[in-house]
C-alpha cells in the first residue's frame, strides 16, 4: 500500500467480513437445516442453530434415502456422480492432450479443418443442441448408462488450448534432442512431454472434475432410471417428487452431501484450482 | 508454429480421432439437426413432417411469449452480470489491501466455484422461500411481502442473486489477479502526483484493470446466458407467468415439455447465431490464442 | 568414428528461399572442423541438416561411406549438444545421460559402465542424481557434453554450446572441449559466431556467409590468406583494414586490385611512410593502444605500442609481404 491510513484497512475488513457473510449464508444455512427433524420447518421461520438430527438426517439419506419418492440413497448417487465426474476429468484431458499433440507436433492434411472442428465445440454447448443431442444418444442405445453420460461431454476446446499453449512454449531443442536420443513421437510423448505437462494435467484435472460433478441438465436428460441418477440431478426430483411439501431436512442433507466433494477439492487444492481456473479459461 | 516436428501422416489422424468422432457424433451432427429440423414441422402425433421454410422463425417472432423471453434474457443477463462483477470488484480491492489476511479472505470466497448451480439454485429457494425461508421472514419484518412463487419482479430479483452467487468467486479471483498485476510503482508514481486513494482507483487501476474487465464481462454473459439453466430448472421453472423464462429454458421446455421440435429446433439455431458472436467477440478482443 | 562427407549440400525453403547453396566439405575421421560466420549465414542449419533435423533439398551428406539424406537423426549415430543444453529437466543428470542409451537398447550393465564413465571424465560424478535444475551453467554444460560422450557415437556435432556461458567459464570450456575432442578423437563438427573460439578450436574453419562457403582452412591458413574481403573482415581481433586501393594509388604491385586488405598490427608509423591515416579515437589496452581513424574514405585500425606519440595525422607503413589484394569486382582473394 502506497500509504498506511488504518481507516481504509479497517473498512475492507468490514467489506469483506459482510461479504463472507453473504457468500456463506445459503451453506451456513443448509447446514444448520441438515440437522434438524422434519417438523422443526411446519411453522415460522427456518432455525438458524444447529439441532440434533444431524446423525438420523445424515444416515438416513445415505442409507435408504426417501422411500417414498423411490429416490436411490444418496450414497448410491454420489457414486454415479464420482465415476462421471470422473470419466468426463479423465476422459477430457485424454482425448485433449492427444489431440494438441496431433496439432503441435505433426503437418498432416486438414490439419486445420480439425483445429476448427475442436473450436466448434466452444460454440455449441450442450444447452443449445439438447434436444437432437438427445435423440443421437437415445439412437445409439446410451441412455441411462455411463458411457452416455460421460462421452458426449468430453469433447474439449478449452483444454486442447491450454495443452497446445503449453506445448507450443516447449522449447524445441527438447524434442530435437528427444529425437537424436532415438524416441520417436509416442515415446517423446510418454517420456518427455507428459511429465512436463504433469502440474497443467493436475490443474485441469481439478477444473474437469469439478465441471463433471456438477452437471445437471445432461444427467437430468438421460438418466431416466432412478439407479443412473447422480447426486445433483438427484436433489432437484428429490424435492419435486415429494408429495407434500419438499423435507427440508434431508434435501439440505444431500446438498451440503452434493457440494462436499468438489468444495474438498477447492480448499485443499487451491493452487492447482487457481492455476487451472487461470489457465484454462484466459 | 513449432520448428521441429514429426514426419507421420497417420498417427496424428490417429491421436485426432477420439476428439474428431465425439465432437462429429454429439456436436455437429446434431448442430445440423438442429438447423434441419428448423426449417421442418411435425404434424400432431409425429407421424409426417414438412418443410416449412422459415416459417418457424417468423412464428417465433411473431410469438409474444419468445419475444418476452428475450427481454427476460437481457434483464436476467445483464442483471446477473452487474451484481457479480461488482461485487466480486468490491471483494478484490478489499482483499488486495489486505496483504497479511489476503490469502484467509481468499479461501474463504473461491468456495462457491465448488457448489453447483443446481445445489445453488436449491440453497437460496431455501433462503427465499416464502413459508420459512429466513429472507421473507426478515422482510416482512420491515413490511415487504416478498414471494416469488406468485410476483414477477421478486422471482427475477431471486434468481438474479442465486446466479450471481455462484459466479462471485470466479469473477473475484480474475479482479484480484488484475489488480495485483498492477505495478505498485504506478501508483506510488500518482501518489507523488498528488492523488488520493480514490482517485487513484479510478485513474490507475480501473483503466489498467479494463480488460480483465471486458474478459470478465463477456464470460460472465455467457454464463448467465447458458449456464443458468440449472437455477432456473431447478427453482422457478420459468414462471411465475414466463417472467423468469430465459431463452435456453425455453429451447428445452419447448422441445421436451411442449414436444414442439420444430419450434425448439428454430430456437436452438438462433441461441447457436448468439454464442457464436459471443464467442467471435471474445476470441476477436479478449485473446490472441488462436492466432494460428 | 567416421568422416563426414558434403557433396553439393544445399537447402531451398518450400517458400523457395535458399538458405544453403552448394557446399563442399570433407571432414576427415577424428578431424574438429568448426563452422564460422556471422547470425543468418546458415552454420546451424548446415549442421542441423547433418543431425538430420532439416531436410536436405539438394546434394548429399555421408557419415563414412553411408548416404544419410533420409536417414532419421537417431539413426546417423551422431550426438549433439545444444546451445540451451535441452536437458530434459523432469530427469537426474543420470537419467539425462542413460536416456538415448536406453531408447537404443543398450542392457542395463553397458548403460551404468558408460555413465560412469562420462560422469568421470567430465567431473559430474557428484551431481548425477540431481536435476538440471539445481545445476550451475557450467555443470549443465558438462551434462550435455556428457549427454553426447556416453553414446560413443561417429560424430559430436556442437551448437553454439558455449553462448550461454560468462565470459571467463567460455575460456575454460573451450579449452575442456579441445582437450576432450583430442582424448576421444571424435570427429566434430562445432559452430559458432565467435571468431575468437573458431581460431582456438578448430582443426580446420570453415567460414559462411549468406549460406555459402567462404572458405576452408586451418586457422592460420585463413588468417594469413582471407579467401575474400568477408573472410579478410570476419577472422581477426581487431580486424583486417580495408581499403580501397583508389585512395592509396601509389602503393606498388597494387594496381590491379580493387580492395587492399592490411592487419593493423602490421601497420606501422613512420615519418617518411606512404599511407597517410587520419585519428579519430584511442583505445588503451594497457600493453598497447588501438588507434581508430580514416585512411581515404574508409575507416581503419592500427595498433601501436603503448608508449608511442601521437598526433592527429599520421604517416604509416606497413610489413613487407602483408598487403592483402581483393579483386575489384568479386571481392576474391588476388595472389
Amino acid at each position: 500500500m502506497v500509504e498506511n491510513r488504518p481507516i481504509l484497512n479497517i473498512l475492507a475488513h468490514l467489506v469483506l467480513i459482510l461479504g463472507v457473510a453473504i457468500v456463506a449464508l445459503p451453506v451456513w444455512i443448509a447446514l444448520v437445516a441438515s440437522t434438524h427433524a422434519s417438523n422443526d420447518f411446519l411453522g415460522g421461520v427456518v432455525p438458524m442453530w444447529f439441532g440434533d438430527q444431524a446423525w438420523n438426517n445424515y444416515s438416513r439419506m445415505l442409507g435408504t434415502g426417501i422411500s417414498t419418492s423411490g429416490m436411490p440413497p444418496v450414497s448410491w448417487m454420489m457414486f454415479n456422480s464420482l465415476i462421471m465426474a470422473l470419466g468426463i476429468a479423465i476422459g477430457k484431458i485424454a482425448i485433449s492432450i492427444t489431440s494438441a499433440f496431433a496439432i503441435v507436433y505433426f503437418r498432416f492434411p486438414f490439419r486445420m479443418l480439425a483445429f476448427w472442428v475442436i473450436f466448434a465445440t466452444l460454440m455449441l454447448p450442450v444447452e443449445v443442441r439438447i434436444v437432437p443431442t438427445f435423440q443421437v444418444v437415445a439412437n445409439l442405445g446410451m441412455l441411462n448408462t455411463y458411457p452416455g453420460l460421460i462421452i458426449p461431454l468430453i469433447a474439449s476446446a478449452t483444454a486442447t488450448f491450454l495443452f497446445r499453449q503449453v506445448f507450443l512454449s516447449m522449447p524445441d531443442e527438447l524434442t530435437e534432442a528427444a529425437r537424436i536420443d532415438g524416441a520417436g513421437p509416442m515415446k517423446f510423448f510418454w517420456d518427455i512431454l507428459l511429465p512436463l505437462t504433469r502440474t497443467n494435467i493436475a490443474a485441469l484435472f481439478v477444473i474437469m472434475f469439478i465441471y463433471g460433478w456438477n452437471q445437471y441438465l445432461w444427467p437430468l436428460l438421460i438418466t431416466t432410471g432412478s439407479d443412473m441418477y447422480t447426486v445433483v440431478a438427484g436433489i432437484k426430483r428429490m424435492s419435486t417428487v415429494a408429495d407434500t411439501d419438499p423435507q427440508w431436512n434431508y434435501i439440505m442433507a444431500t446438498a451440503v452431501l452434493a457440494m462436499l466433494p468438489p468444495l474438498l477439492v477447492v480448499i485443499f487444492m487451491q493452487r492447482l484450482f487457481v492455476k487451472g481456473l487461470v489457465e484454462t479459461e484466459k | 508454429m513449432k520448428r521441429v516436428v514429426f514426419n507421420n501422416k497417420f498417427l496424428p489422424l490417429l491421436l485426432l480421432a477420439p476428439q474428431l468422432i465425439i465432437t462429429a457424433i454429439f456436436f455437429l451432427w446434431p448442430a445440423a439437426q438442429a438447423i434441419r429440423q428448423s426449417f421442418l414441422r411435425e404434424d400432431a402425433f409425429g407421424l409426417r413432417t414438412e418443410f416449412v421454410g422459415i416459417d418457424n422463425y417468423t412464428a417465433l417472432f411473431r410469438s409474444s411469449e419468445y419475444l418476452n423471453s428475450f427481454s427476460v434474457t437481457l434483464i436476467f443477463t445483464v442483471s446477473v452480470t452487474v451484481v457479480t462483477m461488482v461485487f466480486a470488484l468490491l471483494m478484490a480491492i478489499a482483499v488486495d489491501r489486505l496483504i497479511k489476511s489476503e490469502k484467509v479472505y481468499t479461501t474463504l470466497l473461491i468456495w462457491p466455484y465448488a457448489v453447483a448451480p443446481a445445489v445453488a439454485g436449491i440453497l437460496w429457494w431455501f433462503i427465499f422461500n416464502p413459508s420459512i425461508g429466513i429472507l421473507p421472514y426478515v422482510l416482512r419484518q420491515v413490511g415487504i411481502n416478498f414471494n416469488w412463487i406468485f410476483d414477477p419482479t421478486d422471482a427475477m430479483i431471486f434468481v438474479v442473486i442465486a446466479s450471481a452467487w455462484s459466479r462471485i468467486s470466479y469473477s473475484f479471483l480474475f479482479f484480484l489477479a488484475g489488480l495485483q498485476s498492477v505495478p505498485a510503482s504506478l501508483r506510488e508514481a500518482a501518489a507523488i502526483d498528488g492523488a488520493g486513494p480514490v482517485k487513484r482507483f479510478f485513474t490507475i487501476t480501473l483503466p489498467l484493470l479494463s480488460p480483465t474487465t471486458f474478459f470478465l464481462l463477456v464470460v460472465n454473459l455467457v454464463y448467465a446466458m447458458f449456464e443458468t439453466f440449472a437455477v432456473i430448472d431447478a427453482t422457478t421453472l420459468g414462471g411465475p407467468a414466463q417472467s423468469t423464462n430465459i431463452l435456453v429454458y425455453k429451447v428445452y421446455q419447448d422441445g421436451f415439455v411442449g414436444q414442439n421440435l420444430g419450434s425448439s429446433a428454430a430456437q436452438s439455431v438462433i441461441l447457436m447465431g448468439i454464442v457464436i458472436v459471443l464467442t467471435v467477440i471474445q476470441f476477436r478482443f479478449v485473446e490472441k490464442r488462436v492466432a494460428y | 568414428m567416421a568422416s563426414i562427407t558434403l557433396d553439393n549440400v544445399g537447402k531451398v525453403y518450400p517458400g523457395g528461399t535458399r538458405a544453403i547453396g552448394d557446399v563442399n566439405i570433407d571432414i576427415a575421421d577424428g578431424e574438429f572442423i568448426v563452422l564460422v560466420g556471422p547470425s543468418g549465414c546458415g552454420k546451424s542449419t548446415l549442421l542441423r541438416m547433418v543431425a538430420g533435423l532439416e531436410t536436405i533439398t539438394e546434394g548429399q551428406i555421408r557419415i563414412g561411406d553411408r548416404v544419410v539424406n533420409d536417414v532419421e537423426p537417431m539413426d546417423r549415430d551422431i550426438a549433439m549438444v545444444f546451445q540451451n543444453y535441452a536437458l530434459y529437466p523432469h530427469m537426474s543428470v543420470r537419467q539425462n545421460l542413460a536416456y538415448g542409451l536406453k531408447n537404443r537398447g543398450t542392457s542395463k550393465a553397458d548403460i551404468e559402465k558408460r555413465v560412469a564413465e562420462a560422469a568421470e571424465i567430465l567431473q559430474i560424478g557428484p551431481f548425477l542424481d540431481r536435476k538440471p535444475r539445481a545445476l550451475s551453467g557450467g555443470q549443465r554444460q558438462r551434462v550435455a557434453m556428457g549427454r553426447a560422450i556416453v553414446r560413443e557415437p561417429a560424430a559430436f556435432l556442437f551448437d553454439e554450446p558455449l553462448s550461454n556461458l560468462d565470459a571467463k567459464l567460455r575460456v575454460t570450456m573451450r579449452l575442456e572441449i579441445k582437450e576432450l575432442q583430442r582424448r576421444l578423437g571424435t570427429t566434430s563438427i562445432y559452430v559458432t559466431h565467435d571468431q575468437l573460439e573458431a581460431m582456438t578450436l578448430a582443426d580446420r574453419l570453415v567460414v559462411l556467409s549468406a549460406g555459402k562457403v567462404e572458405q576452408i582452412g586451418t586457422p592460420l591458413e585463413v588468417y594469413r590468406k582471407p579467401a575474400s574481403t568477408f573472410v579478410a573482415g570476419f577472422i581477426g581481433s581487431p580486424a583486417m583494414n580495408l581499403i580501397k586501393a583508389s585512395s592509396v594509388p601509389h602503393l606498388p604491385g597494387t594496381a590491379h586490385a580493387g580492395m587492399i586488405g592490411i592487419r593493423p598490427e602490421d601497420l606501422t608509423v613512420s615519418a617518411d611512410g606512404p599511407i597517410q591515416m587520419k585519428v579519430a579515437a584511442v583505445e588503451e589496452l594497457g600493453a598497447q593502444r588501438l588507434v581508430h581513424g580514416h585512411i581515404g574514405g574508409d575507416a581503419a585500425t592500427v595498433t601501436m605500442a603503448s608508449d608511442a606519440t601521437l598526433s592527429d595525422d599520421l604517416n604509416l607503413t606497413y610489413r613487407p609481404g602483408s598487403l592483402h589484394l581483393f579483386h575489384p569486382e568479386t571481392g576474391k582473394r588476388i595472389d
